[in-house]
């Protein structure tokens, strides 16, 4: 399933660009993120950890960051391994949208689980990618904007 | 079964004070989500806090119009027993449709709770009945209790010692159980409890949650009809293999009428 939100975003677009775009924002801001490093253009390996009720996993993965069309929208991917638990994949589509001097963020997210993880899990994983998707993006609109995101 | 320190303590004291220390552990009672976890290796705590050596959380009693049970207390004990068959017999019902006969002779009512699985049964019992948990440090309102999904407003270190649920003028659960799991798909609790009305539902997003109209709609005339046209919009509902968001909506409505039936029938 695919599921969608907006926030608004009280910095210009390129203001919320630049962040947007930003490992650093990305990682303050990605839930149970551990570390974040560049292996190459718009490409970053991450480490986090999930917890959803008595499971818990740690995931090995890359983050891309494809179709970008600076300031307006780009695609984030990512692909974790999470060893014997299984592995996830996820993308949201982020789009920017310049109004006045704040931006409306809109995206849409859907993520998909393998292995034991699906085994157990299948049955939350949009509950689960919902708020996943959610807490990042009121957290990112924390960081930028200085006030509680909404949304 | 991989490495992890165990510890089984016999105060409650001692496991809130283990689980303020041990910031990786996790607490065990019945064990029913947590030991396939474990099993799976979807879990990997460090350390388990066993509570089964702690009779004081165990035991159901009758206290003024108030049916008080122990959160150790099994779901074969609450489906089986006396008092709560006499006093609050929705509850023996709710505890008696849950999972299998191993899932009941096991799992417990604080382990229910505080696990917070968005199809569980108790939780929906709990909100539906306006019941209160207690822990060790305080008293907390079921509608407060419950935050999302597998999440409660249960602290590190807090430990479930009982729930007390105010007996119902009359009440009924209804739940359109996976026939493989036996959870949930949607489970509707509604009661009647001195000139308050109450609807809470189970399974169909991602945390328990009441259907304030519905609620309205019964307290001024307590009817199935009264509420055959109020739907919960699909937007937030859950959409997994087993059901679409759209069909859980309209199972909301159709189980929240007969449960009224049944509330009404008494059985």
């Amino acid at each position: 399933m695919e599921m969608s939100g907006e926030q608004t975003i009280l910095r210009p677009q390129a203001v919320t660009w630049s962040s947007i775009t930003d490992p650093r924002v990305l990682k303050a801001c990605i839930p149970g993120c551990e570390s974040m490093d560049k292996v190459g253009d718009n490409e970053y390996e991450l480490v986090m950890g999930a917890k959803v009720g008595p499971v818990s996993a740690k995931f090995k993965g890359k983050i891309t960051l494809a179709d970008v069309d600076a300031p307006h929208a780009y695609t984030l991917i990512f692909e974790g391994q999470g060893g014997v638990a299984g592995f996830a994949k996820g993308q949201a589509n982020v789009r920017l949208l310049p109004d006045g001097e704040t931006t409306r963020l809109q995206y849409t997210a859907k993520a998909m689980i393998g292995g034991k993880l699906a085994q157990v899990g299948s049955r939350l994983v949009d509950g689960v990618a919902r708020k996943m998707a959610e807490s990042f993006f009121s957290a990112f609109n924390e960081h930028v904007s200085g006030v509680k995101g909404e949304g | 079964m991989y490495a992890f320190e165990y510890h089984r303590p016999s105060s409650i004291k001692e496991a809130a004070s283990l689980a303020r220390k041990l910031a990786d552990a996790k607490l065990i009672a019945g064990g029913q989500s947590m030991v396939p976890a474990l099993k799976l290796r979807l879990a990997r705590p460090t350390a388990m806090i066993d509570l089964n050596d702690l009779p004081e959380l165990r035991g159901i009693s009758v206290v003024g119009t108030n049916v008080v049970i122990g959160a150790l207390t099994r779901h074969a004990e609450v489906a089986a027993s006396k008092d709560v068959l006499m006093t609050l017999p929705v509850l023996a019902k709710v505890a008696a449709g849950i999972g299998d006969h191993q899932v009941r002779n096991m799992g417990t009512l604080g382990g229910a709770i505080a696990n917070n699985d968005p199809a569980a049964d108790y939780p929906a019992a709990l909100l539906g009945l306006g019941a209160t948990v207690t822990t060790n440090k305080r008293d907390i309102p079921a509608d407060k209790f419950f935050t999302g999904m597998y999440e409660t407003a249960l602290k590190p270190g807090e430990i479930i010692a009982s729930v007390s649920f105010p007996m119902a003028k009359r009440a009924a659960y209804i739940k359109f159980r996976n026939p493989a799991s036996r959870f949930a798909l949607v489970g509707v609790f509604v009661s009647e409890t001195a000139g308050n009305v109450r609807v809470a539902v189970t399974g169909a997003a991602p945390c328990v949650f009441r259907v304030k109209n519905m609620e309205k709609a019964l307290a001024s005339k307590f009817a199935p009809e009264a509420i055959a046209r109020i739907r919960v919009p699909a937007d937030n509902l859950n959409s997994d293999l087993h059901a679409g968001a759209e069909y859980r909506s309209h199972l909301i409505t159709v189980l929240a009428q007969r449960a009224v039936e049944a509330a009404l029938s008494g059985k």
